[in-house]
């Protein structure tokens, strides 16, 4: 076999893999625009015949996605500010210290990224209410959510710490600034890539979470839009469109978000793995 | 003059590990100090030191009389030039060279006006508005000496700044340093392992080893006398040669051992027979001359030339290496004469390695003796 039918029998395998793995996000793009007796047609249409563009404001409007999105947007934000601020200094000191205590540390962290959400939830949910957490939900799911994601930050944001040479600090410090102002005028806007790479990460993750507001936030009006599609689907649902109409306006804008930064992504993941 | 770095007693510890042991260091103001030594002999520990970038475990170490121990980097007024160089990659040259001056609290236009005066003199005028990666080796190489010389410190720390470069490079850079040094008359510690750079640059070399200082001083001092079989090793290139001897019963000849023959030198003086020595020879201090004319003859095993020099190595045991200028005669496999100056021979203790010295200082050959060491080739 030539080298050049192989290649292209591998593209061809690699072609029908991505499409049965993408096909729900088609079937959910699809039958959002389907009429209700298209839906449950057999054999099922893979192109809807009149596509119902409105159903898009009308979903919005008679579920309230506005506030529900809102709520998302507040718990992602306040989760990544939390998890920036607070996982910057941690994964610094992890990545310039080296000893006993810190792989300790290291590996403490990396048995909190193990554990799942929903096997934390019940012990975090008796500890939050004991506290008065929940009288303000929002704030204990950003909590929760920085508790949870901060591991995965941490050892990210390190790794990118380690990319900056020491010396550039070192150089500093013989300039005449203080190990703090080193920190922030040399290490940190080198370490901006990563930083930034991760937190976008985290923020895709908390605008998503579901198992810790679906738990906390027994108030309609804060709960984030993954709770809302929940509670959009009963067990006798069978308005499918509208679902899958709020799921794309829901997911859209972060995998658009996705698809523009992926290189950046990419490469800051894998950056200070190979240094 | 004054001096401007003192260290007395400094001890460094990594736990167990002793780095730095016992080193007495005195630096007169203006002075260019090499530190050389392999790697891992403490040499780039006691620079980091003196930055403050390292702590010293014990001792005093005072910069321009003011004791610096626990003085942070910042407030010691020296500056560094590291080997990698670290600019900071996200500034332009400019920034770079501004840096330590803004922190300072120096007004910006001040400032800019500072780095252009540095840059006229480093050549790097027409470069101030580029980043570092967009910089040549030597250009950067530049920029970090742009960087100290910006701020008049009261010494300038140099680590292993030319490594990086080719050799060409090296050499030009070399003469910029010690030009520049020669201008500016600041006190100066360059670290190398290359003692090439410390010989030529230098006003003062430090020897170092296993974080001892095996001897210090003036570098054509340290070629012609050196104090123990290390330094005379590491000093001069190609290295010096070697030869285990013994001093004859008569105690005054020694017998050098070329394995399976010898061959017999008379000294100047009277060493205890039975003493296990060391002779030491440099390879530019041995002639060759005709077969028999010399103190002995060797066969010749390979013969390299580079135009202007001709390396001939022995084929013996220990091989001894022998630089003649120009173009030698000598052909592979041929039996040649060496000739050797007794004042230039070096005899070490073999046991502790030092230097052993006759009062007149004559611990060589006179008048030479004959010995064929052809059969060694077989």
């Amino acid at each position: 076999m030539s080298e050049q039918v192989r290649n292209r029998l591998m593209l061809a395998v690699a072609l029908v893999l991505a499409a049965i793995y993408l096909f729900p996000l088609y079937w959910m793009y699809i039958t959002a625009l389907k009429t209700g007796s298209a839906m449950f047609a057999t054999p099922p249409k893979f192109w809807p015949s009149e596509p119902q563009w409105s159903i898009y404001a009308d979903v919005w409007q008679s579920r309230n996605m506005g506030r529900y999105l809102w709520n998302s947007l507040v718990i992602a934000f306040g989760a990544v500010a939390l998890i920036s601020v607070l996982g910057v200094g941690c994964a610094y000191v992890l990545a310039r210290y080296r000893n006993v205590w810190v792989d300790i540390g290291l590996f403490l962290i990396l048995m909190l990224q193990v554990l799942p959400a929903s096997l934390m939830i019940t012990p975090i949910f008796v500890g939050f209410s004991q506290f008065g957490l929940l009288e303000t939900p929002r704030f204990a799911v950003i909590l929760a959510i920085a508790a949870k994601s901060m591991p995965f930050f941490v050892v990210l944001v390190r790794a990118t710490f380690m990319s900056v040479p020491m010396e550039l600090e070192e150089a500093a410090l013989v300039d005449g600034n203080s190990r703090i102002g080193a920190f922030f005028n040399i290490v940190l806007p080198l370490a901006r890539n990563g930083i930034l790479v991760s937190a976008i990460l985290i923020f895709m993750q908390a605008f998503g979470e579901f198992v810790y507001s679906k738990s906390m936030i027994q108030a309609v009006e804060l709960q984030p839009a993954s709770v809302g599609l929940n509670s959009f689907m009963g067990p006798n649902t069978n308005e499918w469109n509208n679902i899958m109409a709020y799921a794309t306006i829901y997911v859209t804008p972060i995998l658009a978000a996705f698809i523009l930064l992926q290189r950046r992504i990419v490469s800051g993941l894998t950056s200070g793995a190979l240094k | 003059m004054t001096l401007q770095i003192e260290l007395n007693g400094v001890n460094k510890f990594y736990g167990a590990f002793h780095a730095l042991k016992d080193i007495n260091l005195a630096i007169e103001e203006g002075t260019f100090v090499a530190l050389v030594g392999p790697s891992g002999c403490g040499k780039s520990t006691l620079l980091r030191s003196l930055a403050g970038l390292e702590k010293i475990s014990t001792g005093q170490m005072k910069i321009a009389g003011a004791l610096m121990n626990d003085v942070p980097p910042r407030k010691r007024d020296v500056a560094m030039v590291f080997q990698s160089y670290a600019l900071y990659p996200h500034m332009t040259v400019e920034e770079n060279l501004t840096y330590s001056l803004r922190i300072r609290g120096v007004k910006k236009a001040e400032a800019r006006k500072a780095a252009e005066e540095v840059a006229a003199t480093t050549g790097l005028s027409h470069l101030m508005k580029r980043y570092p990666r967009e910089l040549s080796g030597g250009q950067r190489q530049r920029v970090a000496m742009s960087r100290a010389i910006i701020r008049h410190p009261k010494a300038f720390l140099f680590d292993e700044p030319l490594s990086n470069l080719d050799a060409a490079l090296r050499v030009h850079m070399r003469k910029e340093i010690r030009a520049l040094h020669d201008r500016l008359k600041a006190t100066s510690v360059y670290v190398t392992h290359d003692q090439i750079e410390a010989m030529t640059m230098a006003d003062h070399v430090v020897v170092m080893r296993d974080g001892i200082i095996e001897q210090q001083g003036r570098p054509l001092d340290l070629y012609d006398r050196p104090a123990n079989k290390f330094v005379a090793g590491f000093i001069g290139s190609p290295a010096m040669n070697f030869i285990s001897a013994t001093v004859a019963e008569d105690g005054t000849h020694i017998v050098l051992d070329f394995g399976k023959t010898q061959a017999k030198l008379a000294l100047g003086s009277r060493l205890a027979s039975g003493t296990s020595v060391t002779a030491g020879i440099r390879p530019e201090h041995i002639k060759v001359v005709a077969e028999g004319q010399g103190a002995f003859d060797v066969p010749v095993g390979i013969v390299e030339s580079t135009g202007s020099a001709t390396y001939i190595t022995s084929a013996t045991t220990p091989e001894l290496t022998i630089v003649e200028t120009g173009r030698g005669g000598a052909r592979s496999g041929e039996i040649i004469g060496l000739a050797i100056d007794p004042a230039q021979l070096h005899l070490f203790d073999t046991a502790t390695g030092k230097r052993i010295e006759s009062e007149n200082g004559r611990v060589g050959i006179e008048p030479p003796i004959h010995l064929h060491l052809a059969g060694h080739a077989s």
